[in-house]
C-alpha cells in the first residue's frame, strides 16, 4: 500500500525460548489512528519496543516509510520522526515539566524550543503545571506530559503505550480529542491499550494480539464481531 | 525570607580568593591551594557523577596521570609548571578518550568499581615503570619559593569550573545529562544521543583533574604512586560533592568549603580522632541531608531554586504571546 508509513513484516521474538511474538505483520496508514489490543502478555509492549528500537526482533523487519529500521538504534529511529510514550510513566522526575519537554527538543535554538514547549502544554491544556516537578504530578498529568514530550520531537508517528490505562473517562475523552487533533495535523497515531471502549470507537484500524499471534485485523465493527476476539477477550 | 542570589555568593568568594595571598599568612595560602585543588576535583566529578549520574571512584586515575606527566616534563626537560599542567590536561583527556568508550558500557556499581580498578592499574604502572616514573621512590621536583602564582593558577581553574558548571546548569546540554541520570533508556528513546554525551562528559571531566595532578606535584615538590593515586583524594572529593549537593552549581563549592574547614579544624585540634570525626560528619550528612546543603537551602528558601534560565525564558515567551 503506497500510504503505509509504518510496516511490521513477519516479526517474531522469543525470550528464553518463550514466544512473545510469532510472525506478526502490521501496516499503519499515514494520518490514521491505529490501535492494537490484546490481553496481558499478548506481546503488545514487545511489539512497541521492537518498533521503537529498544528490542531487536529475532526474525522479520520493521519499516518506516521505505527505510528499514530493524537494526537502527532508538535514537536513530526517533530522528526519523517516531516518538513514543511509555506504559509506566518515565518522566524525568527531578526536572520541571517545562524542562522535561525542552530537554528532548531538537535544534539549537533555546527560545524556539521553549516556544514549542509552551504551545504544546497549551494545546494539551496543561500550561498551569509547566513549573511543577516531574515527581509531583498526578497519574493523569504524567500521561499528558508524556504525550507533550513526545510531540516535542515533532514526530510523524506517535507510538502511545497504553495512554488510557488507569485514567478517568473524562480525561480519556480529552486525550481522544487531542489525538484526533494530532491526526488532523497529519500525525499518525499508533497505540496499544486495554480500553476497549476507546479502541473500538476511535480507531480507523484495529489489530488484535493474543499469545504473541495476530488473531484479527479490521475496522472496529468487524473486530467487535470477530469470533476469535470474543473468545480471547470475553 | 529574601533569597541569596548564587551570583552574589560567587562574587564574594571570588573577591576573597583574589585578596587572600596579600592579607593571609603562608599557611592560609597553602591551605587555600589544597582547598581549591579539591574544589576543581569536585566540580569535575560533579559533571559526570552529579549531572550525568555516572558516579565513579576513578577520577584520581586522571589526577595521577596528570601528576606524573607534569612531574616528568618538569624534572626532565625543565618545562615551566603551567605548560606542564596544560600538557597533563591533554594527557588526561587523551586517556579518557581511549578508555571512555569501553568503560561507559558499564553502568551503576560496575562503572563505579571498574573506574576504581582502573586507577589501581594506573598506580601499578607508575610503580612498575621505574625508569620513567622513579617507581616507589617517586620523582622529586625543585621546591617552589613563592606559592602565589600556583595559588592564582588553581584559583583561576576553580573559577572557570564554577562558571562552566553554571553554564551547563542553564543549558539544554545540562538537561540532557540530567535526563541520562534520571532514565537513560527513556532519554535514548526520546532521541538524546546518550553515548556521545556520556563520553563527551567523561572526557571533559578528566581534563581539570589531570591539570590539578601537576599543580599538586609542584605544590608538594614530590610525587610517588601512593600520593598520586591516593584513594583518600577520591573519597574526599566525592564526599564534598555529596555534602554540597550532587548535580548543582554551588554544591561542590559548599561541600569543599565546609569539609576542608572541618577537616582542618579537627586535624589541628584532635589529630588522633579527626578521621573518625570526619567519617561521622559525612555519615550524618548523608543520613539527614541526602540531597546536600544546597538542596536543603533551596528547600528552606535561602537559595533560589536552580536552573532559572528556562523559567525566565518561558516567562518572557508568555509575555510576548499575550
Amino acid at each position: 500500500m503506497s500510504d503505509t508509513i509504518l510496516a511490521v513484516e513477519n516479526v517474531s521474538k522469543r525470550f528464553a525460548g518463550r514466544i512473545a511474538l510469532d510472525d506478526v505483520s502490521i501496516d499503519v496508514a499515514r494520518g490514521s489512528i491505529t490501535g492494537v489490543i490484546g490481553p496481558n502478555g499478548s506481546g503488545k509492549s514487545t511489539l512497541f519496543n521492537i518498533i521503537a528500537g529498544t528490542l531487536r526482533p529475532d526474525e522479520g523487519r520493521v519499516l518506516v516509510g521505505a527505510r528499514d529500521i530493524t537494526r537502527a538504534s532508538a535514537a536513530e529511529i526517533c530522528a526519523l520522526g517516531v516518538a513514543r510514550t511509555f506504559q509506566i510513566s518515565r518522566l524525568f522526575a527531578e526536572m520541571t515539566v517545562l524542562e522535561n519537554l525542552v530537554a528532548v527538543a531538537r535544534g539549537r535554538d533555546d527560545r524556539a524550543a521553549i516556544a514549542l514547549a509552551l504551545e504544546l502544554l497549551d494545546f494539551l491544556e496543561i500550561s498551569g503545571i509547566a513549573d511543577h516537578w516531574g515527581a509531583e504530578l498526578s497519574y493523569g498529568q504524567r500521561k499528558l506530559v508524556e504525550i507533550a514530550r513526545a510531540l516535542m520531537l515533532q514526530p510523524r508517528i506517535m507510538l502511545l503505550d497504553e495512554p488510557f490505562a488507569g485514567i478517568n473517562p473524562r480525561l480519556q475523552n480529552r486525550i481522544v480529542e487531542h489525538l484526533r487533533a494530532l491526526c488532523a495535523r497529519g500525525i499518525t497515531v499508533f497505540f496499544i491499550d486495554h480500553e476497549m471502549r476507546i479502541v473500538l470507537s476511535e480507531c480507523d484500524l484495529v489489530y488484535v494480539l493474543a499469545e504473541g499471534r495476530l488473531i484479527a485485523r479490521g475496522d472496529t465493527q468487524s473486530v467487535r464481531n470477530d469470533e476469535r476476539v470474543l473468545q480471547a477477550y470475553f | 525570607m529574601s533569597k541569596v542570589s548564587p551570583l552574589v555568593i560567587a562574587a564574594a568568594a571570588g573577591f576573597v580568593a583574589l585578596v587572600l595571598p596579600f592579607v593571609g599568612s603562608d599557611y592560609a595560602v597553602s591551605f587555600s591551594i589544597q582547598l581549591l585543588i579539591f574544589l576543581v576535583l569536585a566540580y569535575s566529578w560533579n559533571w559526570i557523577g552529579g549531572y550525568a549520574g555516572y558516579t565513579h571512584f576513578g577520577q584520581v586515575g586522571f589526577f595521577g596521570i596528570g601528576a606524573y606527566v607534569g612531574s616528568i616534563l618538569i624534572s626532565r626537560w625543565e618545562v615551566p609548571w603551567y605548560f606542564a599542567a596544560i600538557a597533563a590536561a591533554f594527557a588526561g583527556a587523551l586517556t579518557a578518550v581511549v578508555l571512555g568508550g569501553a568503560m561507559l558500557r558499564l553502568k551503576g556499581p560496575f562503572f563505579a568499581i571498574g573506574m576504581f580498578g582502573l586507577a589501581r592499574v594506573l598506580e601499578a604502572f607508575a610503580l612498575a615503570f621505574d625508569s620513567i616514573t622513579g617507581g616507589g621512590t617517586g620523582i622529586y621536583l625543585k621546591p617552589v619559593s613563592d606559592l602565589r602564582p600556583l595559588y592564582y593558577g588553581v584559583a583561576a581553574m576553580a573559577a572557570i569550573m564554577l562558571l562552566l558548571t553554571w553554564k551547563l546548569d542553564n543549558s539544554r546540554l545540562g538537561l540532557k545529562l540530567l535526563a541520562i541520570r534520571e532514565d537513560e533508556n527513556a532519554a535514548e528513546s526520546l532521541g538524546i544521543r546518550t553515548t556521545r554525551l556520556k563520553i563527551g562528559t567523561f572526557v571533559a571531566s578528566s581534563v581539570a583533574p589531570a591539570a590539578m595532578g601537576t599543580f599538586y606535584a609542584v605544590y608538594l615538590g614530590f610525587i610517588d604512586p601512593p600520593t598520586a593515586f591516593a584513594p583518600n583524594l577520591e573519597l574526599t572529593t566525592i564526599a564534598m560533592v555529596l555534602l554540597g549537593g550532587m548535580g548543582t552549581v554551588l554544591g561542590p563549592l559548599c561541600g569543599a568549603l565546609v569539609l576542608s574547614v572541618v577537616n582542618e579544624v579537627l586535624w589541628a585540634n584532635y589529630p588522633q580522632i579527626y578521621l573518625a570525626c570526619v567519617g561521622v560528619i559525612i555519615l550524618l550528612a548523608v543520613l539527614y541531608m541526602p540531597r546536600g546543603i544546597v538542596n536543603l537551602c533551596m528547600k528552606s528558601g535561602w537559595l533560589a531554586i536552580g536552573r532559572p534560565l528556562f523559567r525566565r525564558l518561558a516567562a518572557r515567551e508568555e509575555q510576548t504571546a499575550s
